[in-house]
């Protein structure tokens, strides 16, 4: 089976029904994507595919076709930040930072179809990642932040 | 009641056998200096100046023993070390290093005395002095309890002014420029002339003099990277994931496990059928282990999906089968006579004062409940004939080699536990069954490292919870003020049961966790008191975010929060009466303040609620508003007061408490662990779902510093956030909820 | 440790994996006009009332509220899908998040995708809530019939086009193989087929006319 992710091709050779989580992680070793319950009630797995949020635990590999998939390791790097990575820091967002990856790639993909979100929308598109430190507050703040960037630039 | 159940001021501590009978051996074995563990493996050139400092030439490592579970607590000590050695810690090297009796934790013991923390008596003082002594002899180093900034505040800063003024003396000896006239910057040792010797260049010719011991700590004023906001070092990795967790760990080779226990926790299995899963894709062996049944495969979800294949017959649960006979049990103790563990408040003669006149009465209950952080436990062990290393997120390494110890029959200096960062923990990594499972898998296929990691679903239903407890409150009123407060609280006894685990025996004694949180509150009743009783312990329990504080703080702030209505006081105008301790007053005038307190009513549907409560040392009052919508109860603002002493990084500090705070609420509001043919029923986030974003509300912290001592900010928080939620709920609607979680009686937007 | 071995579990397992896909394949035969007398055209009504407003189907079929409805047993009573979900004027999601970044689509031969009980159900096409107009969730028999019947209400359909749609649109055909523990909707597919094909030849009688 053919994949790509983060512009990278993979082969590999594995069960259609395994999860894309379990491929990028174990069989890839493409390990910022987490797992955190395996039933798309965390979003600590969330990837883009086709440039759209998807919990990787719940698209089986075989079901992903010819889509290209981009992880938190494909959105920015230490050395070259992704916006949202950019406010995230500047906030202090993160705490143990295990549903961070998720959060991230859930708050790109509601900028990158709405760079101007309400404060409902943040409340909508962001309420199916779980964080069970308590980064809530400052998750909202990075995500207007960001958005404010966006805007002025 | 025998004496063992009475609390006296001689024998109220943990492990009171141990530590009474053992004074004199303790004090000259707290006495013996341990030796620096770093010494044994220094390479030539390399130098270890402290337990908590390495130099060689190639940089500085920093060792930061107290694990970091997300609260910040590698970048925290870090910048302890850094602030006296002089030097920019996001250019050291900093790693938890090994496990060792040298970084035992020795404030940690210190609130488990029978003195309230705001108590600052000569004897009280010198019982938690003394209280060093038990965590130094049975090397506890673990983090919990709130205690990482308190325990390392003098103790970091001195080991790095300890390495800056041996660094200083190499340089003076090389120099011939005598040691006061050294500066230190930046990681050098600067010259009156403006030349630099760095520390890497210093190390070899420090590690072979005598260490300079007869320093000064810099007074707050002249801090350079204590007190003011930081950027905490862990965060370009959590924010670009990069971080690597235990979970994330590779190692050559490695296989991948998967365990199905018994879910009625600690029984055994009568008979399992692996036919299917053997011959599953990917599928190396089964095996059966304690209490269940574990697959080694070469893929995690490979394994796991084996492992949901067995057919496995369990031995029936060694408790109660379900929430409703295990609170019978609890609820059948409470004001038991033979059941009472401590009474550790008795002020004033509360049975006079409610033998007549209007007695105000109610019970109170929390529930069970699972610490759920977002990664599940999980652990990499490999296991030769010579040694056994395991990569875990852990807050009890030395425990955890002391059992791999006794498994493995090696000896400690070959067992090696690397703590790993960890995704959340909120003490279910005080636990360590998913460890010992997988040494006993590494040692069925010795050479290969084995990296197990428990499903969502094994990970809730073998947790050690937080306590279920009940509580019977009565009091009375008279001329507007409250006038007695009598709370009796059933629970199981935590704390000897988790130590049991984690020595290997059992300790007798009461256990001031039933009690912690309510009996220990900077209040002054007339007629006041608080009896501890102890239920049998039944379904596994632990250390949750708060211990006992966490129900503790419902009980006592609800039931004082009924009686100051019933009196027709203003609540908070009636805290900051009843309150004796200046610090609490402060901080209850604090969240008056920034919260515009004039009153619980705030027109229809609206209300607030105030709640107090001290825990960890640090008083924590918490004023809640909400709004009763259609769709349910909407929590509008939150404003928090604290006060820790000394704010070492405001930032921290504030997520700190935003986290509490939202742990304390969100599973007040939807919480429960219940039980089901001895099984816990939540297995998954579906059914514990806490706060989703939408819900969380704008906080708004305030942190004073007035306390005498410096405080943890990583519990305090919790406690006060169900009462003052649920007093705020009372406000606006006029329904006390006396039972958590709130969502059975009411619902939520 | 005893092994017991017990391989007849894994062929019950087959077997009703067998007997759900058979379940999807719908024969479209209309009853002769005239058969189907008012009163049995009636009944058939109120069997199909039973599927559209059971939950699998009504969960999805909100109305002018964007939020899907949750039930089931872990969950008491029915409420509002968790997480804050709103699907929007879109009804995928569009404007916040995707139905479809949890409800992924499965290949169409897969049919052991929702074993799992919680998890977001997957069906071969995109997720989504149902229009705006066909609004079943807490309404009556009588307001659901009016709907169904009506082409300006119901996608411009008539009975023999909503049996194919029935047929065609794969979502639809998951409220009776749910999977996972969830309550199937009653009836099977094709009975509702039936149904909705002999409710047009009574004439879609409904109970208030």
């Amino acid at each position: 089976m053919e994949i790509t992710v983060n512009d990278e091709s993979y082969t590999v050779d594995v069960e259609p029904e395994m999860p894309l989580l379990w491929v990028l992680r174990d069989e890839l070793g493409i390990t910022g994507p987490k797992y955190g319950c395996g039933i798309a009630q965390c979003g600590a797995c969330t990837v883009h595919v086709n440039g759209y949020a998807v919990r990787s635990c719940q698209l089986a590999i075989g079901d992903l076709g010819d889509s290209k998939v981009s992880t938190i390791e494909g959105l920015g790097s230490p050395e070259s930040l992704h916006i949202i990575q950019k406010t995230w820091i500047e906030h202090q967002v993160a705490q143990c930072g295990y549903c961070q990856s998720g959060q991230m790639m859930q708050a790109a993909s509601l900028l990158s179809t709405n760079p101007d979100p309400s404060d409902d929308q943040i409340d909508a598109a962001m309420s199916g990642n779980l964080c069970r430190c308590g980064t809530y507050p400052r998750i909202r703040s990075a995500i207007k932040a960001a958005a404010k960037k966006i805007q002025g630039s | 009641m025998g004496r063992l159940r009475t609390i006296t001021r001689r024998t109220f501590l943990i492990g009171s056998v141990a530590i009474v009978g053992g004074v004199a051996f303790g004090t000259y074995m707290a006495k013996r200096p341990i030796k620096n563990p770093l010494l044994a493996d220094l390479e030539e050139d390399e130098a270890a100046i402290t337990p908590y400092i390495k130099i060689d030439a190639s940089g500085i490592t920093l060792i930061t023993p107290r694990a970091d579970k997300g609260q910040g607590a590698y970048n925290m000590q870090a910048r302890l070390i850094a602030e006296e050695l002089d030097i920019d810690p996001v250019t050291a090297n900093i790693t938890p290093g090994l496990p060792g009796p040298a970084y035992y934790n020795g404030t940690v013991l210190e609130e488990s005395i029978p003195f309230p923390a705001y108590d600052h008596s000569a004897m009280a003082e010198n019982i938690r002095k003394f209280m060093h002594v038990p965590a130094k002899l049975f090397a506890m180093q673990i983090t919990g309890g709130s205690s990482t900034v308190p325990d390392g505040f003098v103790k970091l800063r001195m080991a790095g002014a300890i390495a800056r003024e041996t660094l200083k003396k190499a340089a003076a000896q090389r120099s011939g420029v005598a040691r006061d006239l050294l500066k230190t910057e930046d990681g050098s040792v600067v010259l009156p002339d403006g030349s630099r010797l760095a520390y890497t260049e210093l190390a070899a010719a420090a590690a072979k003099i005598e260490p300079v011991t007869d320093v000064q700590l810099r007074p707050s004023s002249e801090w350079k990277h204590l007190g003011k906001p930081t950027e905490r070092i862990d965060m370009p990795a959590k924010c670009t994931g990069t971080e690597k967790y235990g979970i994330d760990l590779r190692i050559d080779g490695m296989a991948h496990a998967a365990v199905r226990a018994n879910p009625g926790v600690g029984a055994g299995v009568e008979s399992f059928d692996a036919n299917e899963a053997e011959s599953m894709r990917g599928v190396q062996q089964v095996l059966a282990i304690k209490n269940g049944v574990a697959v080694i495969a070469d893929n995690t979800w490979r394994a796991w999906r084996a492992a949901d294949a067995i057919d496995i017959k369990w031995a029936v649960g060694p408790y109660p089968a379900s929430t409703a006979e295990i609170f019978n049990e609890i609820e059948n103790v409470v004001d038991v006579e033979a059941h009472r563990d401590h009474r550790q408040r008795d002020e004033g003669d509360v049975d006079e004062a409610l033998e007549d006149g209007e007695i105000f009465e109610a019970t109170y209950k929390v529930p069970y409940l699972a610490h759920a952080p977002m990664e599940p436990m999980n652990a990499i062990v490999l296991v030769t004939d010579d040694k056994c290393e395991i990569w875990t997120g852990t807050q009890i390494p030395l425990f955890v080699r002391d059992h791999a110890v006794k498994m493995t029959g090696l000896d400690a200096e070959n067992v090696f536990v690397y703590v790993q960062p960890m995704g959340g923990s909120f003490g279910h990594k005080l636990e360590n069954t998913h460890v010992l499972q997988a040494i006993e898998i590494a040692m069925a296929v010795k050479g290969t490292a084995v990296k197990l990691v428990w499903s969502r679903e094994e990970d809730m239903t073998h947790d050690y919870l937080r306590p279920g407890a009940v509580a019977k409150g009565r009091g009375k009123v008279a001329d507007g003020k409250v006038e007695t407060f009598d709370l009796s609280v059933g629970q199981s006894a935590l704390l000897p049961d988790w130590f049991g685990r984690l020595m290997g025996t059992g300790i007798p004694g009461p256990d001031a966790t039933i009690t912690t949180g309510s009996w220990d509150q900077p209040f002054d009743i007339p007629n006041y008191r608080v009896t501890g009783y102890r239920a049998p312990v039944m379904v596994p329990i632990s250390s949750w975010r708060s211990v006992g504080a966490s129900g503790n703080g419902f009980f006592h702030d609800s039931l004082l929060d009924e009686l100051i209505l019933k009196a027709g006081a203003d609540p908070l105008a009636e805290r900051i009466r009843l309150c004796l301790d200046d610090t609490s007053i402060k901080v209850l005038e604090k969240v008056g303040e920034i919260s515009g307190w004039d009153g619980s009513s705030m027109g229809e549907n609206r209300g607030r609620g105030v709640a107090f409560c001290m825990s960890f040392g640090v008083p924590t009052a918490i004023v809640s508003e909400v709004t009763r919508t259609e769709a349910g109860i909407r929590i509008d603002k939150v404003y928090v007061a604290v006060d820790v002493g000394e704010v070492l990084d405001p930032v921290n500090l504030e997520a700190q408490v935003f986290g509490g705070v939202i742990f304390g609420m969100a599973h007040a509001m939807n919480c429960e662990t219940t039980f089901e043919n001895h099984a816990a029923q939540q297995n998954n986030y579906h059914a514990f779902e806490g706060m989703r974003l939408y819900q969380v509300p704008e906080i708004e912290v305030v942190a004073l510093s007035n306390a005498k001592k410096i405080r943890g900010i990583g519990e305090p928080g919790v406690p006060p956030a169900a009462p003052s939620l649920g007093n705020a709920i009372y406000a606006a609607t006029g329904q006390r909820i006396r039972e958590l979680p709130f969502n059975k009686q009411i619902d939520f937007v | 440790m005893r092994y017991l071995r017990a391989t007849f579990v894994f062929s019950v397992l087959m077997l009703s994996v067998a007997v759900m896909a058979a379940n999807d394949k719908v024969e479209i035969n209309p009853p002769l006009q005239g058969s189907v007398s008012p009163s049995q055209g009636l009944e058939a009504w109120s069997r199909i009332f039973e599927v559209a407003s059971h939950p699998r189907c009504a969960n999805c079929h909100t109305g002018p509220s964007d939020r899907p409805m949750w039930s089931g047993p872990s969950y008491g009573k029915t409420r509002v899908h968790g997480m804050n979900i709103q699907a929007g004027d879109s009804r995928i999601g569009a404007e916040t998040i995707l139905c479809s970044t949890c409800h992924t689509s499965k290949r169409e031969d897969w049919d052991n995708a929702n074993a799992s009980n919680h998890a977001a159900p997957r069906v071969a096409m995109s997720w989504s809530l149902a229009p705006i107009n066909a609004h079943w969730f807490g309404r009556t028999s009588q307001q659901i019939c009016e709907q169904l019947r009506n082409p300006e209400t119901n996608g411009n359909r008539d009975t023999l086009k909503l049996a194919e749609h029935l047929n065609h649109d794969l979502i639809l055909h998951w409220a009776w193989t749910p999977g996972g523990n969830r309550e199937p909707a009653p009836y099977s597919l094709q009975e509702h087929v039936n149904d909705i094909l002999a409710w047009g030849v009574a004439g879609t009688p409904c109970p208030d006319d």
